[in-house]
């Protein structure tokens, strides 16, 4: 027993001093470390693997500033350790890559105001960026950009319905009226995926929130967001659509591939897994703009991004807008992204102009054009991307709820323009339960 | 003469006693309480675990329930927590959206748990009546789908339900059968296929396990009292086995109204159907880490775990009456 007594005291003093050990810190990222002219060291956190090439060859270029990555598993693993690391305000990075809308960060009281450091160096960025990463007429994000959208078409299935590739959401309708009898669908809708509702509505210049002064206004139901469901709406009610699910993916590339879908919204890094994946229909894809609203000329391409942020609680605001800014628009920086597997960089969608990254990333077998060609339509679409769309500060709640009400909108229980006011009434009950301030818009 | 012997007796036993006690280092435990205490120690490591994996979670949700987190203005800035007491269980118990989750989950329960019930026992049942050999190789292999974890297991089905790439549907042309497993009317059958498919192997086990200390005397006799197989085994096993059986059953009630892995991932391929709100779960991790209001959260899963104990002690009382 006394033996007994003394080992249970023994691990009993081991574990507590263990759990005294893993409690202490080590020193916060959030202080600005060093002496005066000695580099200071933040910690930057993200799940892309290739960003430790991008730390690499920044800490190479210069000694004033010395990242540390942070590499993290995943998009849900960064959620989760972001927000426990935000719960203990002990070693908060100075740059986290963004996976939540901007509003939802503030709400959460994560994003810090970087707009003094943002503003020098605004022309670096292109507009799309800048809206994204903007809230009113301060800066909460970095502009990490977002991919804009384009279409390929499938040109050979056009070709036997005797129709050209749709350049506006009308004609998209008549195109897919036209491919009908064939059986073939003009668009795929995914019941789980209402991103292609938020692409048009943000294309038709519908703002879903608002700031008004103290309080967020809330608008589902405005013409313009009508105009977008309106064109979901025909195409469903006159089936002119496809229903094929993302998580079933072999089902899914299977059906592309077969020639009886004829048009597929995309980004560009979606273009390897098509050509991957697809066998009968390599080169017979065409890549051409995305459909505009008749009459609307300029309204430019969807894509929203996630910007990342400085956390409050980083001390050097500056070292991470000086590394995101290597990292995101100097070429060097650009040039440390390229992958050793494929040998291509990532379209930089933070720059003004990315024509001449956009044509090495178009795979070989894919279309009908050239690379070349395919590289002008995406690099058009980066120029014209509009970037911000507000989803104001409970978007983690209502998106799920939105989720519902596409899938029931899809499958003809319920109408698109029904889904948004249920949404809209969703999103009005949980700002309420929150405590936060809204009005539904007139 | 007797009278000398109990006093005898006493003084041995008081000696006998002091013995035990010195041996056992303690003045005042008793060598066999000594003996009990060491016997209880090897449960230590279980209720540890059990009270920082069980007890101690469940004191937090009870703390963290009652409690609300309200923001103001735009909400930008963090938000105040202040102590509600039992309101958020007052809005639980008034939610319309979360019993009726918990009225699909039970229906849902209704039918497939006698369902896993029966298909377990006729499984233990035929394994019982083959050689000692042949039940090993049908053992191991049944047990296999409990091994998987679900998450991999409905990605699997998902694949073999597929109505484009799946294996099924070629033999359902053949048929002109037209099955489509992600249809709205068909997701209750398609997840339940799934499940019965996932558990039936640990149940197997365990009724078979019974199966095994069922006296083999008393099947010898009831054959030359001219009994048949099916006789021995509905009159003779399966009411040997009625405990183990109300004992998966329990298992399978707690196990089907917490129901969650399954739903979420068929919600993709039929997300008509299956909602964010679709079984009591799903309605608490949606307001957990979606709604991001984990004080509801916490009181939902208390109710649903009173929900769970009400509906097992009914059936282990219900079962127990039947039995006796």
């Amino acid at each position: 027993m006394r033996s007994g007594n003394r080992r249970a005291l023994a691990l009993t003093a081991g574990l507590t001093a263990a759990a005294l050990l893993s409690g202490c810190s080590t020193g916060t990222a959030t202080e600005p470390q060093g002496k005066p002219g000695e580099p200071v060291t933040i910690d930057v956190w993200g799940w892309d693997p290739v960003q430790k090439q991008v730390v690499d060859a920044f800490n190479m270029s210069q000694d004033q500033v010395k990242v540390k990555y942070v590499q993290q598993a995943d998009n849900v693993a960064m959620q989760t350790n972001f927000r426990n690391v935000m719960e203990s305000k002990k070693d908060v990075p100075c740059l986290a890559q963004g996976f939540a809308p901007l509003a939802t960060s503030l709400v959460n009281g994560w994003a810090q105001d970087i707009t003094a450091y943002v503003k020098p160096i605004e022309d670096k960025f292109g507009a799309g960026a800048l809206s994204a990463a903007k809230l009113g007429d301060k800066y909460y994000g970095i502009p990490t950009g977002a991919s804009a959208k384009f279409m390929v078409v499938n040109s050979k299935t056009l070709k036997a319905a005797g129709v050209e590739a749709p350049k506006t959401w009308e004609e998209l309708i008549k195109t897919g009226k036209a491919l009908a009898p064939s059986g073939t669908k003009v668009i795929n809708l995914a019941g789980e995926d209402p991103s292609v509702l938020l692409d048009l509505a943000q294309q038709a210049k519908a703002e879903w929130f608002k700031i008004d002064g103290d309080k967020w206004v809330v608008n589902l139901h405005s013409p313009e967001t009508l105009k977008a469901a309106d064109v979901f709406q025909q195409i469903v009610d006159n089936g002119l659509n496809s229903t094929q699910t993302y998580k079933d993916r072999p089902a899914l590339y299977s059906y592309f591939d077969s020639g009886k879908l004829a048009t597929l919204p995309t980004q560009w890094w979606s273009l390897p897994g098509l050509q991957t994946n697809f066998k009968t229909s390599l080169g017979d894809w065409q890549a051409v703009p995305i459909p505009q609203f008749e009459g609307g000329a300029g309204q430019g391409a969807p894509g929203r991004a996630t910007a990342s942020i400085v956390p409050v609680g980083c001390k050097t605001p500056d070292a991470a807008v000086k590394f995101v800014t290597f990292a995101l628009t100097d070429p060097k920086g650009i040039e440390a992204s390229r992958t050793k597997d494929t040998g291509t960089v990532a379209v930089p969608a933070a720059l003004k102009d990315v024509s001449q990254y956009t044509e090495a990333v178009v795979p070989t077998k894919l279309f009908a054009q050239s690379p070349k060609e395919v590289g002008k339509v995406i690099a058009d679409a980066q120029a014209n991307v509009i970037g911000g769309f507000e989803q104001g500060p409970d978007y983690d709640s209502w998106f799920p709820q939105l989720q519902d009400q596409w899938g029931k909108a899809v499958a003809k229980q319920i109408t698109f323009k029904q889904a948004l006011v249920n949404v809209e009434a969703y999103i009005a009950d949980d700002l309420k339960s929150k405590g936060i301030a809204y009005t539904i818009a007139k | 003469m007797s009278s000398v012997t109990d006093v005898r007796e006493h003084e041995l036993d008081l000696a006998s006693k002091r013995v035990r006690r010195e041996r056992s280092g303690s003045p005042r435990l008793s060598w066999r309480t000594v003996q009990r205490l060491k016997g209880a120690s090897f449960t230590w490591p279980f209720f540890a675990g059990f009270a920082l994996f069980t007890l101690v979670p469940v004191v937090m949700a009870l703390g963290q329930s009652l409690f609300t987190t309200k923001s103001s203005g735009l909400g930008f800035g963090g938000a105040q927590v202040t102590f509600s007491g039992f309101d958020n269980f007052a809005r639980g118990l008034a939610d319309g959206v979360f019993w009726e989750s918990m009225l699909r989950a039970g229906s849902y329960a209704v039918v497939v748990v006698p369902l896993t019930q029966i298909v377990s026992l006729m499984l233990a049942l035929l394994v019982d009546a083959v050689t000692r050999r042949v039940a090993g190789r049908f053992r191991l292999s049944l047990l296999v789908p409990y091994m998987i974890p679900g998450i991999v297991a409905t990605m699997i089905w998902i694949y073999l339900y597929s109505p484009t790439v799946g294996p099924f549907q070629s033999l359902f042309e053949l048929l002109h059968l037209d099955i489509n497993f992600f249809a709205g009317s068909m997701i209750w059958v398609s997840i339940g296929n799934l499940h019965i498919w996932g558990t039936i192997g640990f149940n197997m086990l365990i009724l078979n396990g019974a199966l095994q200390s069922v006296p083999r005397e008393l099947f010898d006799a009831a054959r030359v009292d001219g009994a048949s197989e099916l006789r021995i085994a509905l009159s003779i096993k399966v009411p040997f086995v009625r405990t183990s059986l109300v004992l998966t059953g329990l298992l399978a009630i707690i196990g089907t109204l917490q129901i969650f892995a399954e739903p979420v991932l068929f919600r993709s391929v039929s997300p008509e159907t299956i909602t964010k709100d679709f079984t009591p779960a799903m309605v608490i991790y949606n307001q957990a880490f979606q709604v991001g209001n984990l004080n509801y959260a916490a009181a939902l899963s208390i109710i649903l775990a009173g929900v769970v104990g009400i509906a097992s002690a009914v059936i282990y009382r219900f079962t127990n009456k039947v039995g006796s």
